[in-house]
């Protein structure tokens, strides 16, 4: 054990634990990675490409080089950051990225074959032979790298999204973050304070510094307790939010769960869409490294995050207790960690500092104008090489700090093409004013990491965001806090032949930076791919701008000459089971049910999603064992008797106004205005360009009301479509246009026994053939006084009505159809029986309506009225498609037991089969039980006049090929005489 | 002409939206959903010609509401749904043709029956307004702040199109397409139960 | 994004379904002797701002109402919205 005294840590709650099986225990407030080093465990993991064993070195989501495998079975979670996992009671973890125990990795030997994974290496490796790529270089690459692994079960966890509104969102909940709370929540404001931490207080929970001459917890304490009293605020702890969108939208994600074992009924994270007015970006700054040789074992370690161990987790770097810690520094920054270490109780070697007049803080040994130059110790630090003025000499340690300077975390500010600015006193980027609209930098993150400075800064930023959307905000009495000395040199790595890390989790050093400069990899975008810098999931936040100091010396330019790196959402790692956002599984999408939907289902009726529609597809019988002896049982039903089929999906647009006939004029190729009171019409929509669109009924019923009706999948399309024209087009109409789709059940009734079947459930009104012929509509009352609309329309070809009634009816009159029928032998069908019976009668559906044919190939070129102009009227007419000469025929192939595959390609026998030759395509396709053969539709170059002749299917993706004869698309009553008795 | 305002004397007995006989309810702790089978519904449009000069009418004694508001007195209520047009509710109403009954009342209109077009589900908060805004920001991106009782309005709820009533503090209602029925309830439902956890 | 709808005040673009160029609500003259030119131009070739658009938004999960929408399309900022047919009839008058 190498736990300190003091801490945020409740030593009242232990919390048992295990890495790499191991058991260990920690206490409530600790982290993974904080536990294990208070156990003494350096070692945490392996690198991703030469396998070199690797500690933790940061404390919070910057950590590159701690990532676990954490939990098991079903919820195992690969590259958990173990800084940023809360311990909690039977924990388990696992270390990754090695073959074998940890401490024996097999692939370590990838480390002394260093110079073939140098820079550029997959780019010049893999590429010869071609073909080895996928089948031997990728898997074993794969195999070798993939950092952690997952469990191939389904998540057994729930995920959750929501949505949030607020005046101010703070990010970060430091310094700057808990003084620009106070300031807002005061000031009334609806605020949103976000930290990705458990805890609040950001910096503060990890330094010794006081607030109001007390410990910082005690202020941290009392404005959580007045945050918390305030309604207008939320305060989301565990939540990261990870990017910055359009017009004051942020992204965020709440691990609701992720400290906890199990979630239990809880959801385990939470994706949170906040709208704000305005927000301050108080998000803190990351420490960077000084790259050295052999600079990454374990126990080497920023040394900001030391200081963070040793303070908020009571936790020492160190494997035992005793072993000496040193730090080297470049600035004042550094000398904080060894006083705060000191404070501890631990053994201070000194501080090396690379500035040669750097003074101490205090009583420890300063080696003045000092590198650290090389490290030893195979899995943890046991001595480092100190270099003064050309003398080395080895000093035994067991951990070391090392303090480069702190980058403002400007992420966020960049999101919006924002291009950070370099700041020559601190050293570092800074968020520029070109950043996200509304989004104000504050503390740490603007460059004022001063504990004074920062609060006085948080404070400053609400004030000023808030006056933008008027609210007034006062100053508040911020506590008594003072600045750290903060001076720097511009001294970025320790130059050497040996190998020093830049990039930890991505292998890079900057030796590899070298080489790509030699390469004339210089600009940084391509120094990133070249390299892998700052590509790993990390996103290169303690690496990026020690990678571009680099370049810059080896250009002889300066940093911000150099570039500088933006980054992309998300700040840090989403799940992809968070942004897919809740429902699995039947409820991963809304699905709707007809108005019969139940009296289906309870018949075992099969069901086929059309869009967002469950319809029935076919009604099994006992006995029958193939979905075809259904379905043609349906078809032959429906073609003999009577057959009963819930329509209701079809869209239905209510259409009223004075001028409802000139509107549908207008949006119907062929004429609607003239139709009559309780007249149907069939309908052809085009598109702008001339192509069939889609095609539907228009019923009038009454002078000044219409209801049309429009394909399933074009419903919303059309309805769109036909606001489009009333609001953007012809707005001066009389039109008034409403959805009715729901309204009403829409049941049809088909079959030559359909009106005796109707005559038993119609109150008192005239079915016969001439008091309601073909095409007539009318609105009645059915079943002892529902109201009803009746259609005399037939998609199947045979004597047909559609019967509609007021939705929650809909069940009960199919059930009443099936009773009053029952003698007639009434048969439900599904949507394979409509599309048989409309394929026999050659009525065109989506595959007819694709987009790509005209009514001219349907036949129906006459319906183009030369009367009036209509919408893609004029287009319909141009040269291409007036020209063309492919019309709808009917295929019957020679072999009717064979099926034509919709898809096919026809071709006039004994031509290639090419392009060139191509005589059109299958569109449908069905067995005909009526015809006791296969049978198709598809268009054919001329086909009008080809009738009778023997053509070649072809169907290339099977291989296959079979003779057809081209007959009527009316394989059944091609007269239509049995619809209109 | 068919007399259609009297209650229907048809012998086929309805189903509500979601396919019981009874209008289903459930409570997650302080929140209760209900399904309002008896809700009558029909949309109201100004003829263009109406629209200079002429005022909206009253239907029901009830004045249209502007924009994004809602008005209710006794059993009747109105919310704008766009411009120029509104729906009309009617509790207790979901059985009869109350698309003739408005229609008769405001002859000059386009008024379409939408009764069977939609579901609604009315929750109430058995502890204020708290309830409500929680399950409301799980659900729809609206500031809950900037929709108190007397506001309406349309938006997306889990892909799917609903329009809310925010009825009073602590009591909103959810109206959207019957055949969705069932997936709204679902989602009501869920986001309801994870309030509780 | 947010829309700010006139009628509506700021709406998340969530709600919205995109058209293009608002020149789509300028249909051409059917009777026009080169109409079918002008169809063809109308149908097929816009313009593909780098910067201030009017475009044709929908509020389909909202009133339903068609918006012209001025965004400069390498910003996103909006600079106005109208309704589409205020815009067609005031155009008119």
């Amino acid at each position: 054990m190498t736990r300190l005294s003091g801490g945020l840590i409740d030593r009242s709650k232990p919390l048992n634990f295990t890495f790499n099986g191991k058991s260990y225990r920690g206490f409530e407030g600790d982290t993974l990675a904080s536990a294990l080093l208070a156990n003494g465990v350096q070692l945490m993991g392996r690198s991703f490409k030469y396998h070199r064993p690797r500690g933790v070195v940061a404390a919070g989501s910057e950590e590159p080089n701690a990532m676990v495998e954490l939990r098991t079975g079903a919820r195992q979670e690969p590259n958990t950051r173990a800084t940023m996992a809360e311990l909690y009671d039977g924990l388990s973890a696992r270390s990754q990225n090695h073959m074998g125990p940890l401490n024996r990795d097999l692939l370590a030997v990838n480390d002394l074959m260093s110079p073939f994974f140098a820079a550029g290496f997959y780019y010049k490796t893999f590429m010869w032979p071609k073909a080895f790529w996928e089948k031997l270089y990728e898997p074993a690459i794969r195999k070798a790298a993939g950092l952690g692994s997952l469990s191939m079960l389904p998540d057994p966890d729930q995920y959750d999204k929501g949505f949030l509104h607020c005046d101010l969102l703070i990010v970060g909940a430091g310094a700057a973050g808990l003084a620009a709370a106070l300031t807002a929540g005061r000031a009334g404001a609806e605020v949103i304070l976000a930290d990705e931490d458990f805890s609040l207080g950001g910096r503060l929970t990890m330094e010794s510094d006081t607030l109001d001459e007390a410990e910082a917890a005690a202020w941290i304490a009392s404005v959580k307790a007045e945050l918390e009293s305030l309604p207008n605020v939320r305060i989301m702890t565990r939540t990261t939010v990870f990017g910055v969108y359009d017009h004051g939208i942020f992204g965020a994600v709440e691990r609701v769960a992720d400290h906890l074992k199990e979630p239990g009924a809880k959801v385990r994270q939470t994706l949170w869409r906040i709208t704000a007015k305005r927000a301050v970006l108080a998000a803190g700054a990351t420490e960077r490294h000084i790259p050295f040789a052999d600079n990454d074992r374990p126990g080497v370690m920023m040394a900001g995050a030391m200081r963070a161990y040793a303070n908020r987790w009571a936790a020492s770097p160190v494997k035992r207790d005793g072993d000496a810690i040193a730090i080297f520094t470049n600035g004042d920054d550094g000398h904080r960690t060894a006083m705060d270490l000191i404070a501890k109780g631990a053994n201070v070697l000194g501080v090396i500092d690379a500035r040669a007049g750097a003074e101490a803080l205090g009583d420890y040994k300063l080696f003045a104008g000092a590198t650290v130059t090389g490290t030893k110790g195979r899995l943890g630090l046991t001595s480092i090489e100190i270099t003064r003025n050309g003398t080395s000499e080895w000093h035994n340690v067991g951990a070391l700090g090392v303090a480069g300077g702190w980058n403002p975390n400007v992420h966020l500010a960049s999101h919006h093409r924002g291009r950070p600015v370099w700041d020559d006193r601190l050293l570092a980027f800074v968020p520029s004013a070109d950043g996200p609209k509304g989004l104000i930098p504050a503390g740490a993150a603007a460059g004022k990491g001063g504990t004074a400075e920062a609060l006085a800064d948080g404070m400053r930023a609400a004030i000023e965001a808030l006056s933008e959307i008027d609210v007034t905000a006062s100053e508040i009495a911020l506590p008594k806090a003072e600045n750290a000395a903060s001076d720097q040199a511009a001294f970025w790595h320790v130059p050497g032949d040996k190998r020093a890390w830049v990039d930890f989790q991505n292998d890079v050093t900057v030796k590899d930076i070298a080489l790509a400069h030699k390469e004339n990899m210089k600009p940084v975008e391509h120094l990133k791919r070249w390299t892998t810098l700052g590509m790993a999931t990390d996103q290169g936040k303690t690496s990026n701008i020690s990678a571009l100091a680099v370049m810059a010396e080896l250009t002889g330019k300066s940093i911000p000459e150099t570039g500088t790196t933006i980054f992309r959402p998300p700040y840090t790692g989403v799940s992809l089971s968070v942004l897919g956002g809740g429902d699995t599984g039947n409820n991963f999408r809304p699905s709707r049910l007809t108005p019969t939907h139940h009296w289906a289902e309870k018949l075992g009726a099969e069901f086929v999603e059309v869009g967002q529609w469950m319809r029935a597809q076919y009604f099994p019988r006992q006995g029958e064992t193939h979905w075809r002896q259904a379905v043609d049982r349906e078809v032959l039903a429906v073609r003999a008797g009577v057959g009963i089929c819930d329509v209701t999906t079809l869209g239905k647009v209510d259409v009223q106004g004075a001028d409802a006939g000139e509107f549908l004029n207008r949006v119907y190729a062929n004429m609607m205005g003239t139709l009559a009171v309780g007249k149907v019409r069939y309908g052809l929509m085009l598109r702008e360009d001339g192509h069939l669109y889609d095609d539907g009924t228009c019923a009038r019923l009454f002078e000044d009301h219409y209801v049309v009706t429009t394909t399933t999948a074009n419903a919303g399309l059309v309805y769109r479509q036909m606001e489009f024209f009333h609001q953007c087009v012809w707005p001066e109409l009389d039109v008034q246009l409403i959805s009715t789709t729901d309204a009403w059940a829409q049941i049809a009734v088909a079959g030559p026994k359909s009106r005796e079947l109707l005559s038993r459930i119609v109150d008192e009104f005239d079915i016969s053939n001439e008091g309601f012929p073909f095409m007539g509509c009318a609105a009645l009352t059915i079943c002892g006084g529902l109201r009803a609309r009746l259609f005399r329309i037939s998609f199947s070809g045979e004597l047909a009505y559609e019967v509609a009634v007021p939705a929650r009816y809909g069940q009960a009159l199919m059930e009443r159809l099936m009773q009053e029928g029952a003698d007639l032998g009434v048969t439900p069908y599904g949507t394979e029986a409509l599309g048989v019976l409309r394929i026999e009668k050659g009525h065109a559906a989506g595959a007819e309506l694709n987009g790509q044919t005209t009514a001219q190939m349907l036949g129906l070129g006459k319906m183009v009225s030369m009367k009036k102009d209509s919408v893609g009227a004029v287009m319909s007419r141009r040269g291409g498609l007036a020209e063309d000469k492919r019309r709808l025929v009917g295929l019957k192939p020679i072999d009717g037991q064979q099926q034509i595959m919709a898809g096919s390609h026809l071709f006039t026998r004994g031509t290639a089969q090419e392009t060139g030759t191509d005589q059109g395509w299958v569109t449908s396709s069905c067995y005909s039980p009526h015809l006791k053969s296969y049978i198709a539709l598809g268009y054919l170059e001329e086909g009008d006049t080809r009738i009778g002749e023997q053509i070649t299917a072809a169907n290339p993706l099977e291989g296959k090929t079979l003779m057809a004869e081209v007959v009527s698309a009316h394989f059944v009553d091609p007269e239509g005489g049995r619809l209109r008795d | 002409m068919i007399d259609y305002a009297t209650n229907a004397v048809t012998d086929l007995t309805p189903i509500t939206a979601l396919g019981g006989t009874v209008a289903r309810s459930e409570s997650f702790g302080a929140l209760s959903l209900s399904e309002n089978a008896g809700l009558g519904l029909a949309s109201l449009s100004l003829r263009k010609s109406a629209e200079k000069g002429q005022e909206a009418p009253q239907v029901f004694g009830l004045p249209l509401p502007g924009v994004g508001k809602a008005t209710a007195m006794g059993a009747y209520g109105a919310f704008w749904t766009g411009r120029d047009q509104w729906m009309i509710e009617a509790q207790g109403k979901g059985e009869v043709d109350f698309a003739a009954m408005l229609k008769s009342e405001a002859p000059d209109c386009s008024v379409t029956e939408q009764t069977d077009g939609f579901v609604a589900f009315e929750i109430a908060s058995a502890n204020g307004a708290g309830p409500l805004e929680a399950l409301m920001a799980k659900l729809v991106n609206l500031d809950p702040k900037a929709f108190g009782p007397g506001q309406v309005t349309r938006t997306g709820l889990e892909h799917m199109t609903v329009f809310l009533i925010r009825r009073a503090e602590d009591r909103l209602a959810v109206i959207g397409m019957r055949t969705l029925a069932g997936s709204l309830w679902h989602a009501l439902s869920v986001a309801a139960r994870r309030l509780e956890a | 994004m947010l829309i700010p709808h006139p009628l509506l005040g700021l709406r998340d673009s969530q709600e919205f379904t995109y058209l293009g160029d608002a020149n789509l609500m300028h249909r051409p003259d059917p009777a026009a002797e080169n109409a079918e030119a002008a169809f063809c131009e109308y149908v097929f070739l816009r313009d593909n701002p780098a910067g201030v658009h009017r475009e044709l938004w929908f509020h389909e999960q909202g009133d339903r109402s068609w918006l012209v929408v001025t965004r400069d399309t390498t910003t996103h900022e909006i600079l106005g919205a109208e309704l589409a047919s205020d815009v067609k009839l005031g155009a008119a008058q």
